[in-house]
C-alpha cells in the first residue's frame, strides 16, 4: 500500500465533499466537487484505493496543484 | 535485431523487432544499417513500419570513441516525413535506439512493466549519482499520465500486437491513399436515441463525453489515444458509417472541459496523425474556454493555443465541428468555429465571447451572491444573442440539430466531403511537424 495525494487540477472553491475517510473508491469515482469556471467539477480518484484523509473543507478556496485528499492504493 | 516484412489483416507491413537475447538488443552499426534499409523500402513502397522495441542502449565498447559516435551520425535516421504510418510497441526495457524510434512513431504502445527512457538505470544512476527506480524513470504510468509519450498501455505482449493491428486498421498503408472503409457493426444507429440521458441539460453539470461519443460512432469503434494524459481533451480514432475519423473532444468531466496546455499538445499531435494519413477530423466542443490562470501562463498556454489553431488551419483533411452545450471565446475558434468544412450546433448550444455569467462579473462587477436578481437579469441580457440559431442566422453554423441527429448529420457530411478530385488524399502540410511535444 502506498499513499498518493489527490491534487486539484484547477483553482476553485470546494463546493461539496461527497466521501468519507475510510471509504473504498474505484478509479474515477468523485471524491468531492469543486466550483470553478461556473461549473461543478468533480475531483476524481486517480486510481482505485481507500480514502485515507480529506485535507480541505466545504467552502475552502483551493489553488491548482493543492493537495485535497490522500488515497491509499 | 530481426527485420523483415509480413502482413497484418492482409496488408503488407515492415517489421523491425528487437531481439533482447542477443547482446541486449544494444544499438550497433549493422543494426542501424538494417533499420535504414527496411525503412527505405517501407517509405518507397508504401508499407507501415512496426517497431517492436527493446534496447539496452548503445553497444559499448563498439560505440566508444570518436569513430563510434561519428559512425552513428552517418545516414538519415531522423527525417520523418510520414510517408507511411509508424507504430512502436515497447515490450521490455527500452533505452536509446528503440526509445528514439518510439518518439518518432505515430503511436507508442507500452506493455505494463516495460520501461522507456533515454538511458538505462545503470547509466542514469552513474551520471546523476542517484539511485533509480525503474517505474519512476520510465514506467507506463509515468509515460502515460505525466509525459503523454505513451499513447496506449496494455497488459500483455499479445495485447500490444493486437493494438498495433487495430491502430493500423484505421489508417491507409501510406499517405497517398485514403483510409480503408470497414463494415458497419449491427446496431450502430440505435444507441444515439439515448444521448439526452447522457448529457445533462444544465451547462453547470458535467458528464463524461466518452459516453456521448460511444453512441455517436459505429459500435465499438473508439480507439483512444493518450487516454490517460491531459484527460480534459479526448483524442480517438473511430468510424462513422465505416469511414475512419479522428475525434477531438473536450471532456466536461475533467476541469469542466476547460482546455489547458497539455490538452493543446495532445490535440496537435493527434491532428498531425490525421492530416498525414487523410483521416477526417471531427471536433466536439463542450467547453467553458481555455483554462486561464497562473499555472497556464507559466506553462506557455498562449503559444500552445496558437500552435493548436495554426495546426488546425494548416490541416487539409475534411474537418467538422459539433458545438454541444457551449463553446466560448478562443476555444470556440480552436474547436472548429469558422475553421471547419461544416459546423453543426445542437439546439441547446450557447456560443459567445465568454460564459454570460462570467461576463456579468467582468462587465458589471456584480456577483451572484451579492445580488441574485440583478445578476440573473444581467446574465440574461448578455446571453441573449448566444443561441445556436443566432450562430446559424449569419451562417457561422451550417446546421442546428437535435443531439439525436448528430450521427446522421456526420454520416451525411462524411459522404459529401470525400475530397473526390484527389481521391481523398490531402496535402499533408502537417506531415513534417515534430511527432512529439
Amino acid at each position: 500500500m502506498a499513499d498518493i495525494q489527490v491534487k486539484s487540477e484547477l483553482a476553485g472553491k470546494v463546493w461539496k465533499i461527497e466521501t468519507k475517510t475510510g471509504q473504498a473508491l474505484a478509479e474515477e469515482d468523485a471524491i468531492m466537487i469543486l466550483e470553478s469556471m461556473k461549473m461543478e467539477i468533480p475531483v476524481l480518484a486517480p486510481r482505485s484505493g481507500t480514502l485515507k484523509d480529506i485535507l480541505v473543507a466545504e467552502g475552502d478556496s483551493v489553488t491548482e496543484g493543492q493537495a485535497l485528499a490522500v488515497l491509499s492504493v | 535485431m530481426v527485420a523483415g516484412f509480413g502482413e497484418i489483416d492482409r496488408r503488407p507491413v515492415a517489421v523491425i523487432a528487437a531481439d533482447f537475447t542477443t547482446l541486449g538488443a544494444s544499438s550497433s552499426r549493422i543494426m542501424g544499417k538494417k533499420t535504414r534499409h527496411v525503412k527505405k523500402i517501407a517509405a518507397e513502397h508504401g508499407l507501415p513500419v512496426v517497431f517492436l522495441g527493446e534496447c539496452s542502449g548503445g553497444r559499448i565498447p563498439d560505440l566508444m570513441g570518436s569513430d563510434g559516435i561519428g559512425a552513428a551520425g552517418e545516414g538519415s535516421f531522423y527525417n520523418r516525413a510520414r510517408e507511411t504510418p509508424w507504430v512502436s510497441a515497447i515490450l521490455g526495457q527500452s533505452y536509446g535506439g528503440s526509445t528514439w524510434y518510439a518518439m518518432m512513431s505515430d503511436l507508442v504502445i507500452m506493455r505494463k512493466g516495460a520501461i522507456m527512457a533515454v538511458a538505462s538505470p545503470n547509466v542514469t544512476s552513474v551520471a546523476t549519482t542517484e539511485s533509480v527506480d525503474l517505474e519512476e524513470l520510465g514506467g507506463w504510468r509515468m509515460q502515460s499520465e505525466v509525459t503523454g509519450q505513451c499513447d496506449v498501455a496494455v497488459d500483455a505482449d499479445l495485447d500490444a500486437l493486437k493494438s498495433v493491428a487495430r491502430f493500423l486498421s484505421y489508417l491507409p498503408s501510406h499517405a497517398g491513399e485514403a483510409p480503408p472503409r470497414a463494415a458497419v457493426p449491427a446496431g450502430s444507429d440505435e444507441a444515439i436515441a439515448n444521448i439526452l440521458d447522457i448529457v445533462p441539460e444544465s451547462r453547470a453539470k458535467v458528464y463524461d463525453v466518452r459516453k456521448a461519443l460511444e453512441v455517436i460512432v459505429d459500435k465499438g469503434s473508439l480507439y483512444y489515444i493518450k487516454e490517460r494524459f491531459a484527460k480534459v481533451a479526448v483524442t480517438a480514432l473511430a468510424r462513422i458509417d465505416g469511414w475512419p475519423i479522428g475525434i477531438i473532444a473536450s471532456n466536461p468531466l475533467v476541469k469542466g472541459g476547460a482546455l489547458d496546455g497539455d490538452a493543446c499538445d495532445k490535440i496537435i499531435s493527434f491532428m498531425v496523425l490525421c492530416d498525414s494519413f487523410n483521416v477526417p477530423i471531427v471536433q466536439f466542443a463542450d467547453t467553458p474556454g481555455f483554462l486561464v490562470g497562473f499555472e497556464g501562463e507559466r506553462r506557455k498556454l498562449p503559444s500552445k493555443i496558437m500552435n493548436y489553431i495554426q495546426a488546425l488551419e494548416m490541416t487539409t483533411v475534411p474537418k467538422f465541428a459539433v458545438v454541444m452545450r457551449k463553446s466560448y471565446g478562443q476555444a470556440y475558434l480552436n474547436m472548429g468555429g469558422g475553421k471547419s468544412d461544416a459546423l453543426a450546433a445542437w439546439y441547446t448550444a450557447d456560443v459567445g465571447f465568454m460564459d454570460p455569467a462570467v461576463g456579468v462579473n467582468v462587465v458589471h462587477g456584480v456577483k451572484q451572491s451579492d445580488d441574485p436578481k440583478r445578476f440573473a437579469q444581467l446574465a440574461d441580457e448578455l446571453g441573449r444573442a448566444n443561441s445556436a440559431y443566432d450562430l446559424a442566422a449569419p451562417y457561422f453554423a451550417q446546421a442546428v440539430i437535435d443531439p439525436r441527429e448528430t450521427r446522421g448529420w456526420l454520416k451525411r457530411m462524411l459522404s459529401i466531403h470525400r475530397r473526390r478530385p484527389s481521391g481523398g488524399v490531402g496535402k499533408h502540410r502537417m506531415a513534417t511537424w515534430p511527432t512529439k511535444f
